[in-house]
C-alpha cells in the first residue's frame, strides 16, 4: 500500500497542469455545495429562530374547545393547571409563556387585510424581545425619519399593538396612530378593539404578513373570553433538538392526567380549523405540537433549497466524473510503461487498480478538502457581510439579510462524498489498467 | 544441480490478423543458477519472446516452462505476479524507472511491493546496491536527471534487490553507448560472482557476447546453437562502476 501511495502522490505532483485544473474544479464544486448548504441551513436556524419567536414554542401545549359539534375554538381552558403540569414535567425546561391565538381583521382607514394577532405578555416574552428590531420610521412611512420610533415595551399598555414594516406601510399607519381588529365571537357577534400601534418591529420574511402581537387582555376583550383561558402553553428548552422527545412525553403526561390529547398533526394550528369543524365532538381537547409543524407550510423553502443543490450538484459531479474518467484514461494510455514495468516486477493487478483508484481518491481528498474550507471561508464571509438580498428573496428567506449557517456535519459529508465520486471515477480507468497484459504493456514501451 | 529455468518443447503463436506468427517452435532449454548466459540472435528471431517466456510475464502456448519448479503456465495470474517479484528481476532495454520516483525510491519500489521488509532493512538495502552500482551520490535524484548508463545501474539495483534467483535483461546496452554498455555488463558480471544470481540477456552485440559464459543462439524461433564461452580476457575499456558514463 505504501508503494501505491508513494507512486499515487507523486504522480498528481508530476502532472502538476492536470492536477491544478481538477483541483481548481472539484474544489469549486465542493465549496459551492458547501454554500448552498450553508444557505439551506442558515434558513433552517433563522426558520426556528423566528418560529420559535414570533408563533411557537419549542414544544406547544395548545388545545381545541368546542361548544357545539361544528366549533372550533383554539382554546384551552383553566391554563394555569395545565401550564403548571407542563413545567414540572418538561426535561430541559428554560420557560413558558402563554400565547391567545386568533385570526381577526385589521383595519387603518386607509386599508384592510386578515392577520394573526397574538396576545402576550411582553414582559415573559424573553426570545420574542430578542429578535424583533425597530424598523426605522423610514421603512414605512414617507417622509419618516431614519432612526426608529416607539418601544416594544409599551403593549404592558391595554390596547396596544407591535405590528411589522410591511403592514404599517399597507395600512399607511405609523406609531401613535391607532387601528382596529375585528372578529366573530363564540356567542355569534363580531366584535372590535381598537388598538394603538406603540411599535414597528423589522420585518422577517413572509412570517411578518400576518404576525402581529397585542397584549392577551386584548385578545380575551375581543373574544370575550375568561382570563384562565388561553389558545397555547409556548415551551421553551435549553436543548431544542429534545422537543419531539418532550412532546411524545408531555403527552402520555397529559393522557394520564384524564386529558384527551389529539393525534398529532404537524400542521399550523390555523390549518386544523376545518379539520376540527368537521370532527363529531363537543368539549376540550389538547393539541400538542412542536415548532416544525407550526412551520410546516413553509418547509417547501428548505426543500426547495436543499432540491436545486441536490440537481446542481449531481449535474456538475457527472461533468466531474466523466472529466477524472477521461484524465485517467489519458493516464492510463501514457503510463502504459509503468504499468507495464509494474507488472513485470510483480505488481498484480489488484495492485494496478488500486494505484490508480488511489491517485484520484488522493487527488478528490485534498480538493474536497480545500474546496470545503473554501466554501466555509466564503459562507461565513456572506453571513458577516450582512447583505440584503431583494424583498422577494428576503420574505422567502424568512430574513432581511442572507443568513448561512456552516455545519461541521454538511462539510465532513461533503469531502466524504467528493472524495468517494472522484475515486468511483477513476475505477473504470483503473480496471482497463489492471486489464493490461504485462507483455503488451512492456512490447508498449520498447 | 537443478535447474533453475527449464523449458520444455516451447511453443509460441501470436495471432496477427488471419495468420498466425510462430515465435518459438519448440525450444528445449535447461539453465543452472548462477549461470551468465546470453540469448543470442537477430532482431525478430524470438530472443524478447524467449525471455518473456521465463520471466513469466507470457505464457507459452504449448509447451512447459519451469521456473524455480514451478511450472508457470499453470500458475494463475496472482501467482504469477508474486514469482515474478520474488524469484525474478527485470532490467529493459529502455530502462523503465518510473518517472516520478526518485534512483532510490525505484530501487526501494519492489520491497515495498513485498511488503515483508521493515523500512530500516529496506533502506539498508537500497543503500547498499546503490553504493554497489556506484551511485550513492545520485539517490534522490529522479531518473530524467540521470545519464543511460546511470539509469540502468539504477535498474539493475532495482532488480537485484528483491535477492532474486533470475535476473532477467533484455538488450541491457541497446539503448548505451558501446563504453556504458560494457561497464553494464561488466557489473552485471560482478553481481553474479558476488552474489551467484543467474543472469539471462538478450543481445546482438557480438562485444557484449564475448562477455557471456554460455551462449544460446535462437534462429527462427529455434534454438540453433547453445555453448559455452571462453572468459574474454580483459576489458580494459571499461570503466569502473561508479563511474559516470
Amino acid at each position: 500500500m505504501r508503494a501505491i501511495l508513494k507512486i499515487a502522490f507523486h504522480n498528481l505532483l508530476q502532472a502538476r497542469l492536470r492536477t491544478t485544473i481538477l483541483t481548481l474544479v472539484l474544489a469549486g464544486v465542493t465549496a459551492l455545495l458547501v454554500v448552498m448548504g450553508a444557505l439551506s441551513q442558515g434558513f433552517t436556524d433563522t426558520l426556528r429562530t423566528n418560529a420559535t419567536a414570533l408563533s411557537s414554542g419549542h414544544v406547544n401545549v395548545a388545545g381545541w374547545y368546542k361548544s357545539k359539534a361544528t366549533d372550533a375554538w383554539p382554546l384551552i381552558n383553566d391554563v394555569g393547571e395545565i401550564e403548571r403540569i407542563a413545567k414540572e414535567n418538561t426535561p430541559g425546561l428554560d420557560y413558558v409563556v402563554r400565547r391567545d391565538r386568533s385570526w381577526a381583521k385589521l383595519i387603518s382607514r386607509d386599508h384592510s387585510f386578515f392577520v394573526s394577532p397574538s396576545g402576550i405578555d411582553i414582559t415573559a416574552e424573553r426570545r420574542l424581545k430578542s429578535i424583533l428590531k425597530l424598523a426605522p420610521e423610514s421603512a414605512y412611512k414617507d417622509g419618516g425619519q431614519d432612526a426608529p420610533v416607539g418601544s416594544f415595551d409599551r403593549l404592558v399598555e391595554p390596547h396596544t399593538a407591535i405590528l411589522f414594516a410591511s403592514q404599517a406601510k399597507r395600512l399607511g399607519v405609523g406609531v401613535g396612530d391607532y387601528v382596529t381588529l375585528t372578529s366573530p365571537t363564540g356567542s355569534g357577534r363580531t366584535n372590535s378593539i381598537d388598538v394603538t400601534v406603540v411599535a414597528v418591529a423589522r420585518d422577517m420574511g413572509m412570517m411578518s404578513n400576518w404576525n402581529m402581537f397585542v397584549p392577551s387582555a386584548d385578545i380575551h376583550e375581543l373574544y370575550q373570553t375568561a382570563d384562565d383561558t388561553s389558545s397555547a402553553v409556548m415551551i421553551y428548552l435549553d436543548d431544542p433538538t429534545e422537543a419531539e422527545a418532550v412532546m411524545g412525553h408531555l403527552r402520555e403526561v397529559f393522557a394520564a392526567r384524564g386529558y384527551t390529547v389529539m393525534d398529532h398533526q404537524p400542521q399550523a394550528f390555523f390549518f386544523k380549523f376545518e379539520t376540527v369543524a368537521g370532527e363529531d365532538w363537543t368539549g376540550q381537547k389538547l393539541d400538542l405540537t412542536i415548532w416544525s409543524d407550526e412551520v410546516s407550510y413553509i418547509d417547501f423553502m428548505s426543500t426547495a433549497l436543499d432540491s436545486v443543490t441536490a440537481i446542481l450538484i449531481v449535474i456538475l459531479m457527472g461533468i466531474i466524473a466523466i472529466g477524472i474518467m477521461n484524465a485517467m484514461l489519458m493516464s492510463v494510455r501514457r503510463r502504459t510503461a509503468e504499468i507495464g514495468t509494474a507488472r513485470a516486477i510483480g505488481m498484480t493487478r489488484s495492485g494496478v487498480l488500486a494505484m490508480f483508484v488511489t491517485e484520484a481518491l488522493l487527488l478528490g481528498l485534498f480538493a474536497s478538502l480545500l474546496g470545503a474550507a473554501l466554501g466555509a471561508l466564503l459562507a461565513n464571509g456572506i453571513d458577516a457581510a450582512q447583505i440584503q438580498p431583494p424583498p422577494m428573496v428576503s420574505a422567502l428567506l424568512m430574513s432581511d439579510t442572507l443568513h448561512l449557517s456552516v455545519d461541521g456535519g454538511q462539510i465532513v459529508r461533503a469531502v466524504v462524498v467528493f472524495t468517494l465520486v472522484t475515486g468511483l471515477a477513476a475505477v473504470s480507468p483503473a480496471i482497463r489498467a489492471a486489464r493490461l497484459e504485462p507483455v503488451t504493456a512492456i512490447h508498449h514501451t520498447s | 544441480m537443478e535447474a533453475i529455468v527449464a523449458l520444455n518443447k516451447v511453443v509460441k503463436d501470436y495471432p496477427l490478423g488471419k495468420l498466425t506468427v510462430q515465435a518459438l517452435r519448440g525450444v528445449d532449454l535447461t539453465i543452472a543458477p548462477g549461470e551468465f548466459t546470453v540469448i543470442a540472435g537477430p532482431s525478430g528471431s524470438g530472443k524478447t519472446t524467449l525471455l518473456n517466456m521465463i520471466g513469466c510475464v507470457d505464457v507459452p502456448t504449448t509447451g512447459s516452462v519451469t521456473i524455480a519448479g514451478r511450472e508457470t503456465g499453470k500458475l494463475k495470474d496472482r501467482a504469477r505476479a508474486k514469482l515474478r517479484l520474488e524469484k525474478l528481476g527485470f532490467i529493459f532495454q529502455t530502462f523503465n524507472l518510473i518517472p516520478v520516483l526518485s534512483a532510490a525510491q525505484n530501487v526501494e519500489f519492489p520491497l515495498l511491493l513485498h511488503g515483508r521488509l521493515g523500512t530500516r532493512e529496506r533502506q539498508r538495502r537500497v543503500a547498499e546496491l546503490l553504493e554497489a552500482v556506484g551511485l550513492a551520490e545520485q539517490a534522490r535524484q529522479r531518473p530524467n536527471e540521470l545519464s543511460g548508463g546511470q539509469r540502468q545501474r539504477v535498474a539493475i539495483a532495482r532488480a537485484l534487490v528483491t535477492e532474486p534467483a533470475i535476473v532477467l535483461a533484455d538488450e541491457p546496452t541497446a539503448n548505451l553507448d558501446s563504453v556504458t554498455g560494457l561497464a553494464i555488463i561488466d557489473l552485471m558480471k560482478e553481481m553474479n560472482a558476488r552474489r551467484n544470481t543467474t543472469f539471462i540477456f538478450s543481445t546482438h552485440d557480438e562485444h557484449v557476447m564475448a562477455h557471456a559464459r554460455r551462449m544460446v543462439h535462437i534462429a527462427d524461433g529455434k534454438l540453433a546453437e547453445d555453448r559455452a564461452l571462453a572468459p574474454p580476457a580483459a576489458t580494459a575499456e571499461a570503466p569502473e562502476p561508479g563511474a559516470t558514463p
